[in-house]
């Protein structure tokens, strides 16, 4: 393709409107720093720059901003770990971890999952009636805390869990007060060592006496299959 | 862009990447609103709006050093990064049955409303590129929407319109021209 036959195409080519073949065949003069391209380009910006104007304006919700601004801002130093925070960031890590780990459409679909699953741990954790339950006091064993609401669910966090072996899980049970432990979730440490489960569901804490964490192999088990590695009492 | 907003955008530019926090609330209060809009557009969720908005100004601020301001204006930049995380969003498995299966008539080809008064300081909206807008066929219209919003190369856009592929490139490229063609005659001599 010559540059005259390519200038009907650098808006098309912005608006990821061509087809492959056209569209790399731009990709790589711009990748070779084509002046040609790169000024059609610039000048076909302001076009595409203009297609704005097809944008109904909606205001945002006013919190919105500070949100925005609190992502981005440092965090404060602490002396010891914050574990809203902490959880805000193994979930980042994670989304951060899955999207450059997978293909694009499970990227994708890891990303909005691993979003849900923080905004219900939002959610739980912003509940009038989270109580919070700490472990592992202990320098070598896992560490953590429990976040119980009535209205809201369960979220799990936790450190210095042991390796998994290829194949293996952990997963998170309830423990009734009577009866066998009920299956509520799975999941992996993150690169830190970070580990999150959530369960977003209204229940009784008065009906469970602990939460506990067993390594099953993948895909999880109706029943524990091992000893837990883990058992946090509720009361 | 209007010079004024060129100086700005280029202090903005500057005062980013030294980091400075104060000039990201500038940026958001600058482009926060048009880019909610346009992501809201796209997905049609706030609440997911909301969340890539987030993601759009983090991105801004951690990769401020890669923006080159000799291939495009900051604005063209923060929407481009919003309109393809929208358009991501969308074609993900999760959303594809919430966004993108409604009927056409319901969500593909609403009016376009022109809002040169609401966005002015983000775009030239000199009186050439309005008429240039309004003066546009509802098929060129479509098929500029259908590439914006949606992300849907002409082939997708002929397939989705049932259109031959020549028809729906020779809209594309008619009101293309005209917008283009407005504006180099709108630009300030």
């Amino acid at each position: 393709m010559t540059h005259s036959e390519m200038d009907e195409l650098y808006e098309l080519y912005l608006l990821g409107a061509l087809e492959f073949e056209q569209a790399s065949e731009i990709a790589e003069h711009v990748s070779q720093h084509c002046a040609y391209c790169l000024a059609q380009l610039k000048e076909s910006s302001r076009v595409v720059e203009s297609l704005q104007s097809l944008i109904e304006l909606k205001q945002p919700p006013p919190e919105l901003r500070a949100r925005v601004l609190a992502a981005a801002a440092p965090p404060a130093p602490k002396s010891r770990p914050q574990w809203p925070a902490a959880f805000a960031l193994a979930c980042a890590a994670s989304v951060a971890l899955a999207f450059w780990g997978l293909g694009q459409q499970n990227r994708l679909e890891e990303v909005s999952r691993q979003r849900n699953e923080l905004r219900s741990a939002l959610a739980i954790l912003s509940e009038a009636d989270t109580k919070t339950v700490s472990f592992g006091q202990a320098q070598t064993e896992p560490q953590g805390r429990v976040f119980i609401s009535r209205n809201g669910g369960v979220v799990f966090l936790g450190n210095r869990l042991p390796e998994l072996a290829g194949g293996k899980t952990f997963e998170f049970w309830l423990v009734p007060a009577k009866g066998n432990p009920q299956a509520a979730g799975l999941f992996k440490t993150n690169a830190q060592g970070i580990a999150v489960n959530v369960l977003a569901k209204s229940f009784n804490p008065a009906d469970y006496a602990a939460v506990a964490v067993s390594i099953e192999p993948a895909g999880g088990s109706p029943q524990p299959t091992s000893k837990p590695i883990l058992i946090v009492p509720l009361a | 862009m209007h010079p004024e907003d060129k100086a700005s955008d280029a202090l903005l530019i500057a005062k980013l990447k030294e980091r400075d926090p104060n000039a990201l609330s500038a940026a958001y209060d600058r482009y926060g609103t048009l880019t909610f809009s346009l992501i809201v557009r796209i997905t049609r969720d706030s609440s997911v709006a909301e969340d890539l908005v987030q993601e759009v100004f983090l991105r801004l601020w951690n990769r401020i050093q890669d923006f080159d301001e000799t291939r495009g204006s900051l604005n063209v930049w923060v929407l481009a990064i919003a309109r393809n995380m929208a358009i991501d969003y969308i074609r993900s498995s999760h959303s594809r049955f919430t966004a993108k299966t409604r009927p056409l008539d319901q969500t593909d080809f609403a009016p376009i409303s022109y809002k040169a008064n609401e966005v002015d300081n983000t775009l030239d909206n000199s009186k050439a590129v309005r008429e240039a807008f309004t003066s546009l066929n509802p098929n060129q219209r479509k098929v500029l929407e259908l590439a914006y919003f949606e992300g849907f190369s002409q082939s997708e856009i002929a397939l989705r319109l049932e259109e031959p592929l020549g028809t729906v490139k020779s809209w594309m490229r008619s009101a293309l021209t005209r917008l283009r063609t407005a504006m180099q005659e709108g630009r300030p001599k």
